[in-house]
């Protein structure tokens, strides 16, 4: 821990009237490059300073943020009064063994050691070679990369300090078919390493293409419909069908959905296991402890279709007699911890994807993503590429499509789950108001019956 | 700030400083109990500055002011290219109500009461269900200045009231919302109102209803109208996408695109509403735009960049946090009423829908105006009434067929999203499946 933090941290935490108490310092420098059209729009450094303290008092909890870092003591105890405003009734927080750490930040090729006008050329190389096709109208480039250095500390004896450098890239190439815009696009992204935003140029291409490929496919009225999905989709799919509903925070003070989602119900066939995990190294999601110091862990969530486990924080673990996972995240100095996913895989089965779409008469073939949301049971996500499946072959792009479903019967609908299982690291996930926060996603080919599929 | 002024000076033809402090407050009630209350201050500093027709940006909450400006010096070696100039003075000077202090001198527990006050009405009725309420209260400074002369100071303020209910049977979760904003207090009596609104929709939307047939007549209400067909349809609105002729709308200003029924103004400076301003992020005065005049597409929204690229003026209409550089963003949108009550467009239904709130919107095609989601709130009208919910149902279509043959436009229109004005709106170019 940084010196001239730790005795404005530990006066922070010398306050009484609360249970629980935490503070976190957190500094951030964030490069961003733009590009839209023919144009680089934007090159900007942005770096954040700030911090928060939190405390729990009466089961009510009280939170403050804020710039001035000489503050934290006054607003540690600011904190508290506001947390004694709770009516409820106290319960005991879990508490972590305590841990004095201070971890470096995971890095293969790093970022920072790469000038800006060398991450500059090799985006303007990808322009270039998108703009080349002259039946490209345009392409949309983001470049991104996040040093984040936090240093925590909690009334349980806690102080940890963890470093992040994150890097993403979203490439996409529009055309158009005289009347209607069309886009093709990739998102990646990696803890630590440039290096996945080199050596792209096939991918680019391969992205334009796509784009120019859409001009002539035909979009498909709703219906439902036998869908095989490729594992960026997937990894999407599990975590908006299935993964928003395993964090505890919607259950651990909801009766019924207990009962809905007791452990030990069966939601999917016996192939089907589903993990979350920020202790699977070297992904988005991954980090040695979460937001309230909990070490991270490897959950399994189902496990032979059938519900074995939940993600969990400090609180949403002690109300629910289990055990935390670690998974108590927030975005940013200025918003408290939530329950959130880290990396959320279905893991390999043992068909090849091949059969699957050989065994599959009538349906869609969906790939790449543009976006999901979850409410409740029902969800939603949609396909940046389809093909028409007909009698066990690929034949036709159409439009993209946007698929939705319910978790009750979705997840039994899955018939099929192939060995090729691949972790996609381009997206984020939002949840209240905080996004984009880093995840994974992964998934073999998975092959769904009866979705309800609509274009758009 | 001097200093940082007089490095800029000394190096750029222009520069301009914008500078944000903020308070938020927030108490915020889980499973019908207190769960947080909170108070987030922040702080921060924009800086754009141009040479040599290249603007370059920075932002910042840590005011070691040294480090930002040789670290500025050095990102300026690779700007954007821009033909803009700072304004030197404001044309106009607005005085729309944009500030009041008094809620944040109001003691939590009157909020605190208010909220339980607010959940135990519904608890009456439904004691199963499980509610979330929150008060969210804002206040905030910033400062704009620029080396042209041009130095402004504004305050702003807000306050929103949000209340939700979930009742869930068997398998099915009913998830209901409501939400109001304003510039200064709610009063008690829209408090009242948006709650006995939540508890009418929860009674009806209770019984589950099959999903129509396709081509079934589809009223939106205000809030699934902005959802559904004009979140996408503004996309083609934007200044940065007309400029980049990526808009469907890009040169063809004056053309009847749309139904002659539909007219769409963005005002931003109304009294007390959230989204007004006297004068946009970069110092332009704001003016009353009209988007859409009798199904004629008028005028996009431009900032001071779009506009350049565009080659017209800047509507006022650039939005800017302080980490972010300046975007054109609507204020408050107004589409024009029509001629029947809502009530007589529901009893003329034998069978159709009425859509509120999608889940998924926003997540496909905007630019070609394509809109498909799940319906998360959907109302079945059967002979004239409402009779229930449907499920597991989807819609889709183009904002831009569903506006270019409209049935019909209620007289009624409502605030959604805290500051868009709009009527409930038919039109039968929408694909409904499930």
């Amino acid at each position: 821990m940084q010196k001239n933090y730790k005795n404005i941290m530990q006066e922070s935490l010398d306050f009484k009237n609360a249970e629980y108490k935490e503070i976190r310092i957190e500094e951030t420098v964030s490069t961003r490059i733009n590009y839209n059209g023919k144009s680089r729009e934007n090159v900007s450094i942005n770096s954040h300073f700030g911090g928060s303290a939190r405390s729990m008092s009466k089961g009510g909890w009280g939170f403050t943020s804020f710039n001035e870092i000489d503050l934290a003591p006054s607003k540690m105890k600011e904190s508290i009064e506001l947390a004694n405003f709770s009516q409820n009734s106290a319960f005991e927080i879990h508490k972590n063994h305590p841990q004095k750490v201070a971890l470096p930040a995971e890095v293969k090729k790093d970022p920072r050691k790469i000038s800006l006008s060398e991450k500059i050329n090799l985006l303007e190389h990808y322009k270039e070679l998108i703009l080349n096709d002259k039946r490209i109208q345009g392409c949309e480039i983001i470049y991104g990369d996040t040093e984040r250095k936090v240093v925590f500390a909690d009334s349980d004896g806690n102080e940890i300090e963890q470093n992040f450098i994150h890097v993403i890239l979203r490439v996409a190439a529009n055309s158009s078919d005289g009347n209607e815009m069309l886009q093709s696009g990739f998102s990646i992204g990696s803890l630590g390493d440039f290096s996945i935003v080199e050596n792209l140029d096939n991918k680019v291409l391969e992205c334009a293409e796509k784009s120019i490929g859409l001009i002539k496919a035909p979009k498909i009225t709703g219906q439902e419909t036998t869908v095989i999905l490729d594992q960026i989709l997937a990894g999407v799919f599990v975590h908006e069908a299935f993964g928003h509903l395993s964090e505890a925070d919607n259950v651990y003070e909801n009766k019924r959905l207990q009962e809905i989602l007791k452990l030990g119900e069966k939601f999917g066939n016996s192939d089907l296991n589903i993990t979350d995990g920020a202790k699977i190294p070297n992904l988005r999601g991954s980090y040695e402890y979460d937001d309230e110091g909990t070490p991270s862990t490897k959950t399994p969530l189902i496990r032979e279709g059938i519900l074995v486990g939940r993600l969990h924080s400090k609180e949403t673990a002690s109300k629910l007699g289990e055990k935390p996972t670690g998974n108590a995240r927030s975005i940013s100095y200025a918003y408290p911890p939530i329950v959130r996913m880290t990396n959320t895989i279905i893991e390999n089965s043992n068909n090849t994807k091949e059969d699957i779409i050989k065994d599959t008469k009538d349906g869609l073939y969906v790939k790449n993503w543009y976006g999901g949301m979850t409410e409740h049971e029902m969800f939603t996500f949609s396909s940046a590429e389809t093909y028409k499946i007909e009698n066990g072959e690929i034949k036709e792009t159409l439009r993209p499509v946007k698929l939705s479903g319910n978790l009750f019967t979705t997840l039994k609908n899955i018939d099929g789950i192939a060995d090729d299982l691949e972790i996609n690291q381009g997206g984020g996930c939002g949840k209240g108001g905080q996004s984009p926060l880093p995840v994974s996603n992964g998934s073999p080919h998975i092959r769904i019956n009866n979705c309800l599929v609509s274009s758009g | 700030m001097e200093k940082l002024e007089k490095l800029l000076s000394n190096h750029f033809e222009e520069h301009e400083i914008y500078e944000e402090e903020n308070e938020y407050k927030s108490i915020a009630f889980e499973s019908n109990k207190l769960k947080e209350i909170s108070i987030k201050q922040s702080k921060g500093f924009a800086v754009r500055a141009i040479k040599e027709s290249g603007l370059t940006f920075s932002s910042s909450s840590n005011y070691d002011l040294e480090k930002f400006g040789s670290n500025f010096i050095q990102l300026s070696e690779y700007p954007t290219k821009t033909s803009i100039k700072f304004p030197k003075d404001l044309q106009n000077k607005n005085k729309a109500k944009i500030y009041s202090e008094e809620e944040f001198l109001i003691d939590n527990n009157f909020f605190i009461d208010k909220l339980n006050k607010n959940i135990k009405k519904i608890l009456d009725k439904f004691p199963d269900a499980l509610c979330d309420a929150e008060f969210d209260l804002g206040k905030g400074k910033s400062f704009l200045k620029n080396s042209n002369g041009l130095s402004l100071e504004s305050k702003e303020s807000g306050i929103s009231f949000f209340i939700s209910a979930q009742i869930i049977n068997g398998n099915d979760m009913l998830n209901i919302y409501n939400y109001t904003s304003s510039v200064k207090n709610i009063e008690d009596i829209e408090i009242d109102n948006l709650t006995n609104k939540l508890i009418e929709n929860l009674s009806v939307a209770q019984n589950i209803k099959q999903t129509p047939q396709k081509g079934c007549p589809v009223i939106f209400t205000p809030h699934g109208l902005y959802q559904t067909i004009l979140a996408p349809l503004l996309v083609s609105f934007n200044g940065t996408n007309l400029s980049k002729n990526l808009s469907k709308l890009s040169n063809r200003e004056n053309e009847e695109i749309f139904d002659k029924k539909i007219t769409i103004i963005d005002n931003p400076l109304i009294d007390f509403s959230t989204s007004s301003r006297n004068y946009d992020g970069e110092g332009i005065s704001s003016k009353l735009n009209e988007l859409i005049k009798n199904g004629k597409f008028i005028s996009g929204i431009f900032d001071l960049k779009t506009a350049s690229e565009y080659n017209c003026k800047s509507t006022g209409s650039a939005s800017r946090s302080v980490h972010s550089n300046t975007f054109p963003g609507i204020s408050n949108l107004i589409m024009s009423t029509g001629e029947t009550k809502i009530n007589k467009m529901i009893q003329q239904i034998d069978e159709g829908i009425l859509v509120d709130h999608l889940l998924g919107a926003g997540q496909g095609n905007e630019l070609s105006g394509d809109f498909s989601a799940n319906i998360s709130l959907g109302y079945k009208i059967e002979k004239g009434k409402i009779v229930g919910r449907v499920k597991n149902t989807m819609i889709s279509g183009n904002s831009f067929d569903a506006l270019r043959n409209v049935d019909s436009i209620s007289k009624e229109n409502e605030i959604v999203y805290g500051s868009l004005e709009l009527p409930y709106l038919q039109t039968s170019n929408v694909e409904i499946s499930s």
